[in-house]
């Protein structure tokens, strides 16, 4: 199981996520109450017995260096290969975003060179899913495809790339946007050979070309075999604060929560050495998700509560996100929030969103 | 590489009092308080206090303690100087080499180990004590002092200065009489079982009290009334925050109760003195539609249904729909099915109680008051459903009755 090498896009910037990419970009965003997004891909190559895995970044990392450090949580500190945290900017303009994936690779070609595995998986860090990736391997070897690409049955992203599969499950169309019927919509996850990786990266830069999708799915679908893995369990992707809020609240459905956080499959994060959340005598916390190390005194409903969490006595919070070491104070009220790391909320403010129109509060704000 | 410090963490212990829910696992390897397991108090201590090597001396079902232990990450002691190592009793060449016999025989047989670090000092640590203590200030009154032995004391009430090794000390604490659990106490001050020495000396010690017949082989009962008889600088160190020795059901209930004591307790929410786990990769914990939760502690990787309150959850536990935990405790991966009760319990490791069934009793409900005791039932002990199991019993992992030792 050795014999596939992980690559990661850490770089999206979701303008409408608003004040949760401030100070970081889509893919460490906290979510789920003790994970950021990236926990998940990394997770499902780690789970999938890759033990290599680069990801690149681009501006807005700091985050994500805290977060990842050195790989340890996840396995990947490691003598030999490991984690790989690539920093990089386009080739020939460093001073602007990358256009697509297929730039960013070509930015870092010298270490896609350098990969020692026979495969290669690439897939973006935002992406939320438990994927059994070892099978996506299997899959792509047996069907000797030149690309396989994942893709769900679920239409719920609607804005996306559709591919248009034959009974085979090889993919006979590739579509920019709208769904069709009987189509399958792509979760931008590929599975490929280092040496065909290297002579697109190789062609790509020569070309100028640097969208993945456009370049090689659409401009070589006539050359290349693409072959489709059917993933039909959970699959979310964020690009705005309310449909960060809207895949938050769908964690307190437990048919989500099996799909997404398995016995044989766990999401690894980053260790906080927090002790259990202890509830107060007055607490009344109902259908919520509680990390460890929070002190629950008031009332908590219909909420998502990160580590570190503090709701004094008399406070109540209903269908409310709140991320790390948030101190929501005595009376306070806070209804349709979502408060990013170490929000105060002092004694009896009283603060109020929508479910459809959830109020968002920046890192280190004082209500 | 030379350390100033070595400690030394004595984690062999059967736990025969514990017996029904050490069946597979060292006592020091027992989950507490929530998402902690026995033996992250004192490794915690260590690392707070500065102190990176650490030798664990096992021989009781190592298997669990030595997994968890691994390569001592969590701690951060996974250092390629120093860290933290396993020390099993071994053979040598010719056959020598026993299983260890007591705990200055463990240290005895490891004088080669704490020799490659040439300390200055030795700590001797127990695996079974849950508190938080900064090593490094009895390490500098030894010093200070120059002692040869310093020994960790705290007052306890008279009354029950019975049951501890009371130390009698003179105006300068300097310990002048040692008696293991005297009738008619002349001090309050009980050892924690915590010793500092100055390597030289207890080396010297090790090797005398191994070539006497005689000796148990033990530090309370042999090492340290010997220093003293050769009149050798005993000093004692107070200490005064929260300490127990969880080394029996009842202590090991009581503490896990006292951790839901926000400010009477220990504080495992100081950032400033934290005690690190191995933490089970788990999600959030989730808590129910009707789920009430009152004064009580709950883990990641649970999902609860029913009513919990004051109880102590461990990471992955289920209680369904309409169970109810009262003063409880409930290790990792325990399934308490609905309409169950669960009063006054420890419950172990991934043990199953059955729908609609009832563990333990509040003692005001017994009719027998001097029959009551807190209800035990062994790690993967099955109870049926409807199945009553009565205060003070006991059942293994097989659900037969053991009887309190």
């Amino acid at each position: 199981m050795n014999r596939m090498h992980g690559i990661i896009f850490a770089y999206s910037k979701c303008e409408k996520l608003k004040t949760l990419v401030e100070h970081r970009v889509s893919d460490s965003i906290p979510y789920a109450a003790r994970y950021r997004m990236i926990d998940f891909m990394i997770s499902n190559m780690v789970n999938a017995g890759v033990t290599d895995v680069g990801i690149i970044l681009q501006d807005k990392y700091q985050s994500m260096l805290d977060h990842i450090g050195s790989g340890k949580d996840w396995d990947l500190s490691r003598r030999h290969g490991g984690l790989r945290l690539l920093p990089a900017t386009p080739k020939n303009d460093p001073s602007r975003a990358f256009r697509g994936n297929m730039e960013a690779l070509t930015s870092i070609e010298s270490y896609v060179q350098r990969i020692r595995q026979d495969y290669v998986v690439l897939a973006n860090g935002s992406l939320i899913c438990n994927m059994p990736m070892g099978d996506v391997l299997q899959e792509h070897i047996r069907s000797g495809a030149d690309i396989t690409c994942v893709c769900t049955p679920h239409c719920n992203m609607e804005k996306k790339t559709t591919y248009m599969l034959d009974e085979k499950k090889n993919i006979t169309d590739v579509i920019n946007g709208s769904m069709l019927a009987g189509g399958y919509e792509a979760l931008d996850v590929y599975v490929l050979s280092k040496k065909l990786l290297l002579e697109l990266v190789m062609e790509c830069d020569a070309h100028n070309e640097y969208s993945f999708r456009n370049a090689v799915l659409i401009g070589m679908k006539d050359r290349l075999n693409l072959h489709a893995f059917v993933f039909d369990g959970y699959a979310a992707r964020i690009d705005s604060v309310s449909e960060y809020y809207q895949r938050s609240m769908e964690l307190l459905d437990s048919s989500v929560r099996a799909d997404l956080f398995m016995k044989d499959r766990p999401i690894r994060t980053k260790d906080r050495s927090d002790a259990s959340t202890y509830y107060g005598p007055e607490s009344q916390c109902t259908n919520s998700l509680i990390a460890d190390g929070c002190i629950i005194e008031g009332e908590v409903r219909d909420s998502i509560i990160f580590r570190g969490v503090h709701v004094e006595k008399g406070a109540k919070v209903i269908g409310c996100i709140l991320m790390q070491d948030t101190v929501i104070h005595v009376g306070a009220t806070l209804k349709y929030a979502i408060a990013d790391k170490n929000v105060t909320v002092n004694e009896y403010r009283m603060l109020m969103g929508h479910s459809n129109y959830p109020l968002a509060i920046s890192k280190f704000s004082i209500v | 590489m030379k350390k100033e410090v070595v400690a030394m963490l004595l984690a062999g212990g059967q736990g025969s009092r514990l017996y029904v829910l050490t069946g597979k696992v060292a006592k020091p390897a027992i989950p507490f308080g929530g998402k902690y397991r026995i033996i992250d108090f004192p490794l915690s201590n260590c690392v707070n206090s500065g102190i990176d090597t650490v030798g664990v001396l096992t021989q009781y079902q190592p298997l669990e303690l030595n997994s968890y232990i691994g390569s001592g990450q969590p701690w951060d002691l996974d250092q390629s100087d120093g860290g933290v190592h396993i020390l099993p009793p071994y053979v040598t060449q010719g056959d020598e080499g026993t299983w260890y016999k007591g705990t200055a025989n463990a240290i005895y047989q490891n004088i080669g180990f704490i020799d490659l670090y040439d300390p200055e000092y030795v700590l001797i640590l127990s695996g079974d004590h849950i508190y938080k203590m900064d090593y490094a200030k009895m390490v500098n009154h030894h010093k200070e002092t120059g002692a040869d032995c310093t020994i960790s004391v705290m007052e306890v009430p008279w009354d029950e200065a019975p049951r501890f090794g009371i130390m009698n000390v003179d105006e300068a604490d300097r310990i002048i009489e040692f008696e293991e659990k005297p009738k008619n106490p002349k001090s309050n001050l009980a050892s924690m079982g915590i010793y500092c020495f100055s390597w030289k000396e207890l080396r010297a010690y090790l090797i005398d009290d191994e070539l006497d017949n005689a000796s148990q082989n033990d530090f309370g009962k042999n090492i340290i009334p010997k220093m003293l008889r050769d009149k050798k600088k005993m000093v004692s160190y107070r200490f005064d925050g929260y300490w127990k020795d969880v080394g029996t059901l009842d202590s090991l209930w009581d503490a896990n109760m006292d951790m839901l004591a926000r400010n009477g307790g220990l504080d495992v929410f100081d950032k400033e003195w934290p005690i690190y786990a191995r933490a089970p990769r788990k999600a959030p914990a989730f808590l129910g539609e009707n789920a009430v939760v009152s004064h009580s502690v709950i883990t990641q990787g649970c999902t609860v249904e029913g009513a919990i309150e004051n109880s102590v959850i461990a990471h992955s536990v289920n209680v369904g729909p309409d169970a109810v935990i009262r003063y409880s405790v409930v290790m990792p991966g325990a399934v308490i099915e609905a309409g169950a009760v669960v009063e006054y319990a420890i419950i172990g490791e991934a043990a199953h109680i059955g729908a609609g069934a009832r563990v333990g009793a509040p003692p005001e409900m017994t009719k027998d008051p001097g029959q009551w005791g807190i209800a035990v039932i062994g790690p993967f002990c099955e109870i049926a459903g409807q199945e009553v199991v009565e205060p003070n019993k006991m059942l293994d992992r097989n659900h037969e009755e053991v009887r309190r030792k």
